[in-house]
């Protein structure tokens, strides 16, 4: 109970602090620092125009710089020391992690990761979303498809558990299997290569939804015109999908792809519940995993890999967001 | 105010229950039964911990934290104090981030004598008085041994005893159903080569040998390391297997690569269950069901003295199931070497009171709660062995007082990366087939040579 | 003309469905893991979920009685396999069912019931459907009945037993309360600080602003596992530690990216004559903020809120390094992943259950607040 008395309190402290804070800190500005009164008034008036936005900006900010900002860099610095933390070795960490076959595979592994899952889920989104379209129970369907975004990975892979189990009685995949007259059960999870896609399937069934409704809702953006105007000169329905809608709603496919790519390489519940890396499964964030505490110099140069893995990614979303802005 | 007599009464109030649930916790009454009730009377009159709180964090989760908990139950009643128990999958993990946070429990209940060697090293752990040292010397079996392995350097450099050894497994036993044996008239083998026999001749009858099973989350693999440590006291000199956890040899010396390869004969197709891709992902807990099932899916399955724990619900040991000896070769002058583990009881934050939980784990009676359950040995020589609830577990327990060479768990006693790490997942590859026993060896060697760099 | 008005029914069809499909291959995951929550162990690891409703075969074991009744140069034993004790602890109810018997482990179903079984010797078995057996034999049985093996049907069984199990006695209420008191604070607090940050991006002008955006598109992509290690010892070091203090702090800035991008896309796309006129009224920043922005960008809000509040709910790596690892404060993710997944690795059906309360709670609130999460996600991300 008191934990939970301690959560109220903290609710009250903090947002109560938040308000205390912008409310105080703008009167302060208006009403001491710069008055907007008195021979300086006007200057004042712009000089604490020019204060306020950082006032705004200041808890989150800090935040920010706090806790993302700083890991980056410190973990930039740590990961130049071995082991021991006292031990500078350069690039040594990160010349051995390229030398080593686990992290070649893991590399490997999230490189498929990132390129299949965000495929294949803006894949299913749009198909999905057009499919729905003009469904009458459309609106029902994709609920039911949005759903999983509300599951836990743990809890996904609780759920797939009973899917891939290596067990007719238990997974259904080998129930079908052995419904269709084949012998032995498989593992799924241990069919080499493939293995990582079951994994993979996962996370594809749980962002599907994402990337549906947001294309979905692109799809009804579209101008009516443009869509009558390409029925009149006869285009056919593929015709109209493949060549009218698709490149009309591009760049929303595209932010789908890098949001769902970015969510990809932050993910190790899957791999981590599923496997535990074994198999050939291992992906860099649960890679990590295996150092993290033992040989954090090591541990915070893949952090640093993916992240660099990640920066194409991050650079054409600023892009994006520098375009946005005119 | 009045916010704080609130909370000042529902403390009371909790107290009040917990209190309660002591009383009734007791799993059996004080003065019953061949229990050493004297050690408890003298402990609870010379103690006493009224209205203090340890905290203990230790890997044991489920039924052996019910377990664990009626021991603690008596340490309750006995002083006052109440003692919060937490178990997690991933105690090696939660103890190192826990013992950096500076948040660590008072007692840290290990697995893993390479973790807590790590920590000691650290300063992160409280040394043990000379006296307990003495005392275990003095009492345990093989005392010398058990406080050799508890004994670790600190942050100073200097050797001192850093832990209680309490609640021991013996590792080296193959369990099955003797309902089944007896059916197919198999006899119990005495020796490594007739295990072996008996693995052709079941296979030869049209049954599955044995049962493996892996999987254990992220600790998936452990089991595998286990049958390594057991066939390389059975074909190696122990001086060589001590060398072997320390890395006076490097992992890939033949003989290590000759004990994985022996291994390898048992995960051969039709002598491990739904075979051994399966072996290498069927949970550990699960596996051993496999002797119990009609017909039996396999009659053989090697595990600790702690896996009735997980057997079907109504599994009796010594009727339904039964263990053996894992057998030493005839030949040769090895003797019987007797691989075990054992966890381990160490101060991560000192206070009065944890002291006196220590103490408490010296009188017989907290060995003898435990001992009459299930799945608990003991080096005590003074824990009554007629508390055993079946003949079984007294011959357990048999088993390691009569070996002629003990050695503790080899993983248990390598680097967290390598006992914990890499030998774990080296060992999934080369279960499922995917590699051979000299690319195990190497891949081990590897990162264990890398680390000392 | 026909011949498209065919086509396009058809094709309609064709869409009704392949959209069907999808849902249930959607759906059928997690359905299974609902129906096997509600089975009973025994019957899980027996059949799939998928033949829940069905009768199970169970083989079991059990024993013939001891007393005998001479029959000329035999002796007679009768009775049914239900009343023995080791039957019934797999058959509690008994069965009407027997498909088939055997005396050997090895092949416990080798006779169908009703027929009768030459043992050799001189012995003789049958087992009815009932379980009603006669066997005989010429000598007289021992201290020990005969072995008998038997398949039965057993009939479908749904049950609480693993709800009650997981919400009482597993610790699972603690958990639940715990996730709980993690998620609510690091849902509120970061949305009030975000709101103003992303109004101050969004609507004021000053030098660098352009800069801070990229910033925070930037740090959309930072991995977070990055600032575990650092800001665990950060924790430390101003006496934080492990505690739900640091988890609020660490999931309100870990957060902090997507709550100011979210917004601020959604103010920056407020009509700007609102805005400007009540700034010709004469209103501040301030004012202007909480009585025009605010009221405004609740969708956003909203969508911000459900995104965050099932971000911290199924989150496991935050908890497990910013949390104490006692029972007294694991969150429901932690006690399946570390616990429940370790002591009940075999046990299906408690899996199934842990599983389901954790996923309860975030379905509801998706369910009832989808509309809004749809309308916030749109303004991040449609232009």
């Amino acid at each position: 109970m008191p934990v939970i008395l301690q959560g109220l309190l903290t609710i009250l402290i903090g947002v109560g602090g938040c308000i205390g804070y912008f409310f105080l800190s703008n009167m302060v500005l208006d009403k001491v620092i710069f008055p907007a009164r008195g021979e300086n008034a006007g200057r004042n008036i712009n000089r604490a125009n020019a204060v306020r936005p950082w006032l705004f900006l200041f808890p989150a900010l800090f935040l920010l710089s706090l806790y993302l900002v700083y890991p980056v860099i410190g973990s930039f610095l740590r990961s130049l020391y071995g082991r021991n933390p006292d031990e500078f070795v350069g690039l040594g960490n990160y010349i051995s992690l390229f030398g080593s076959d686990d992290f070649q595979q893991a590399f490997f592994n999230n490189i498929l990761w990132a390129i299949f899952v965000p495929a294949a889920s803006t894949f299913m989104g749009l198909l999905v979303a057009q499919l729905t379209d003009k469904l009458s129970w459309g609106n029902f369907a994709k609920s039911m498809i949005f759903m999983p975004m509300a599951i836990s990975f743990v809890g996904a892979s609780l759920i797939w558990k009973f899917v891939y189990a290596n067990d007719a009685d238990i997974g259904l995949i080998n129930a079908v299997r052995a419904a269709m007259g084949f012998g032995d059960p498989v593992d799924v999870v241990q069919i080499p290569f493939w293995n990582n896609f079951f994994l993979m399937v996962i996370l594809i069934w749980i962002q599907t939804g994402f990337a549906m409704v947001i294309l979905s809702a692109a799809l009804r953006g579209i101008p009516e015109e443009t869509i009558e105007a390409a029925i009149l000169d006869g285009a056919n329905p593929w015709q109209l999908f493949f060549k009218i809608k698709v490149p009309q709603i591009m760049p929303t496919i595209i932010v789908v792809w890098t949001t769902i790519t970015i969510t990809v390489l932050k993910v190790f519940d899957i791999v981590y519940t599923m496997t535990g890396g074994n198999f050939g499964t291992e992906i860099l964030p649960s890679y990590m995993m295996d150092f993290m505490f033992r040989d954090d110099g090591r541990a915070t140069a893949i952090a640093l890999v993916i992240m660099i893995v990640v920066f194409p990614v991050m650079y054409s979303n600023i892009r994006q967001a520098r375009k946005e802005m005119r | 105010m009045r916010f704080k007599t609130a909370l000042v009464a529902g403390a009371a109030v909790s107290a009040l229950a917990s209190g309660m649930v002591q009383a009734q916790d007791l799993k059996y009454p004080v003065g019953e039964g061949d229990f050493n009730w004297d050690s408890y009377q003298a402990y609870a009159d010379a103690h006493d911990y009224s209205g203090e709180t340890i905290s203990i964090t230790g890997p044991w989760t489920g039924a052996d934290n019910e377990l664990f908990s009626s021991v603690i139950a008596y340490f309750e009643a006995a002083t006052g104090a109440t003692v919060n128990y937490s178990g997690s999958e991933s105690f090696e993990n939660d103890i190192v981030v826990s013992t950096q946070a500076n948040s660590a429990p008072n007692i840290a209940v290990f697995p893993q004598p390479g973790l807590l060697a790590d920590l000691a090293a650290r300063g992160k752990v409280t040394p043990l008085s000379d006296e307990t040292a003495a005392w275990i010397t003095e009492n345990y079996a093989a005392g010398q041994s058990w406080a050799d392995l508890a004994s670790f350097a600190g942050e100073d450099g200097e050797t001192k005893l850093y832990a209680f050894p309490y609640k021991i497994d013996v590792k080296s036993l193959v369990w099955y159903s003797p309902e089944q044996f007896e059916e197919a008239g198999y006899d119990v083998p005495e020796t490594y080569e007739d295990l072996k026999a008996l693995t052709e001749q079941i296979e030869a009858d049209g049954g599955t040998p044995w049962c493996i099973g892996l999987g254990s989350g992220a600790a998936t693999g452990w089991p595998a390391t286990d049958w390594i440590e057991d066939i390389m006291l059975r074909t190696v000199e122990p001086a060589v297997y001590d060398e072997w956890t320390t890395h006076g040899i490097p992992f890939n010396d033949e003989r290590v690569v000759n004990a994985i390869n022996e291994f390898g004969y048992f995960l051969q197709d039709g002598r491990v269950n739904a075979g051994r891709e399966a072996a290498a992902n069927t949970d550990f807990r699960d596996s051993p069901a496999g002797l119990f099932s009609f017909p039996p899916e396999c009659y053989l399955h090697k595990q600790a003295t702690f896996i009735p724990t997980f057997f079907p619900e109504g599994t009796v040991v010594g009727e339904d199931a039964d263990f053996f000896y894992f057998p030493a070769p005839a030949e040769g002058d090895l003797g019987k070497p007797v691989l075990g583990g054992g966890t381990m009881f160490a101060v991560t934050a000192d206070s009065e009171a944890t002291q006196g939980f220590l103490q408490f784990l010296q009188t017989p009676l907290a060995h003898e709660i435990w001992m009459s359950q299930s799945g608990f040995l003991s080096p005590l020589k003074s824990a009554n062995a007629d508390v055993f609830p079946s003949d079984s577990q007294r011959n357990m327990n048999n088993i390691l007082t009569n070996a002629t060479t003990f050695r503790f768990d080899g993983s248990d006693l390598m680097p967290g990366e390598i006992g914990a790490g890499a030998f774990w997942s080296e060992m999934v590859a080369f279960t499922t087939g995917s590699q051979d026993a000299q690319t195990t060896a190497d891949n081990v060697e590897a990162r264990w040579a890398e680390m000392g760099k | 003309m026909d011949n498209i008005a065919g086509q396009k029914s058809s094709l309609t069809w064709a869409t009704h469905i392949s959209v069907f499909i999808l849902v249930m291959l959607w759906l059928i995951p997690t359905v299974g893991l609902l129906v096997s929550s509600f089975r009973d162990r025994d019957q899980i690891s027996a059949s799939g979920w998928w033949e829940a409703p069905f009768a199970v075969e169970l083989t079991a074991r059990g024993r013939a009685a001891t007393e005998a009744t001479p029959d000329g140069d035999l002796y007679v034993v009768t009775g049914n396999i239900f009343d023995d004790e080791e039957a019934q602890s797999y058959f509690p109810k008994g069965s009407d069912d027997v498909v088939a018997f055997g005396t050997s482990g090895r092949n416990p179903t080798e006779h169908p019931a009703g027929q009768t079984a030459d043992l050799g010797d001189g012995q003789s078995l049958v087992v009815n459907a009932d379980g009603s057996y006669e066997f005989r034999t010429p000598e007289k049985p021992g201290s020990r009945g005969q072995r008998i093996y038997f398949a039965a049907e057993s009939p479908p069984k749904f049950t609480l037993a693993n709800y009650n199990q997981v919400l009482n006695s597993d610790g699972m209420g603690r958990a639940f309360l715990n996730t709980f008191t993690v998620t609510i604070p690091s849902t509120i607090i970061p949305i009030l600080i975000a709101a103003f940050a992303a109004y101050a991006l969004a609507w004021m002008d000053f030098p660098g602003r352009g800069l801070l955006i990229a910033l925070v598109v930037g740090l959309l992509v930072v991995p977070l596992q990055l600032a575990l290690v650092p800001m665990l010892g950060l924790h430390n070091r101003i006496g934080i530690g492990q505690s739900f203090m640091g988890i609020w702090m660490a999931h309100t800035a870990f957060g902090m990216p997507l709550a100011v991008y979210l917004l601020r896309n959604y103010m920056a796309g407020l009509p700007r004559d609102i805005i400007e006129s009540a700034k010709v009224d004469g209103a501040t920043d301030f004012e202007l903020f909480l009585k025009i922005i605010l009221p405004l960008s609740l969708p956003a809000l909203a969508a911000f809120s459900i995104f965050q509040f099932l971000w911290t709910w199924n989150d496991l790596l935050v908890a497990k390094v910013f949390l104490p690892s006692d029972d007294a404060s694991k969150v429901m993710t932690v006690k399946i992943a570390d616990d429940l997944l370790g002591s009940r690795g075999g046990d299906w059906g408690i899996l199934a259950t842990a599983a389901f309360v954790s996923i309860a709670v975030p379905l509801v609130v998706f369910f009832s607040m989808q509309r809004f999460l749809v309308r916030g996600l749109l303004a991040g991300s449609v232009k």
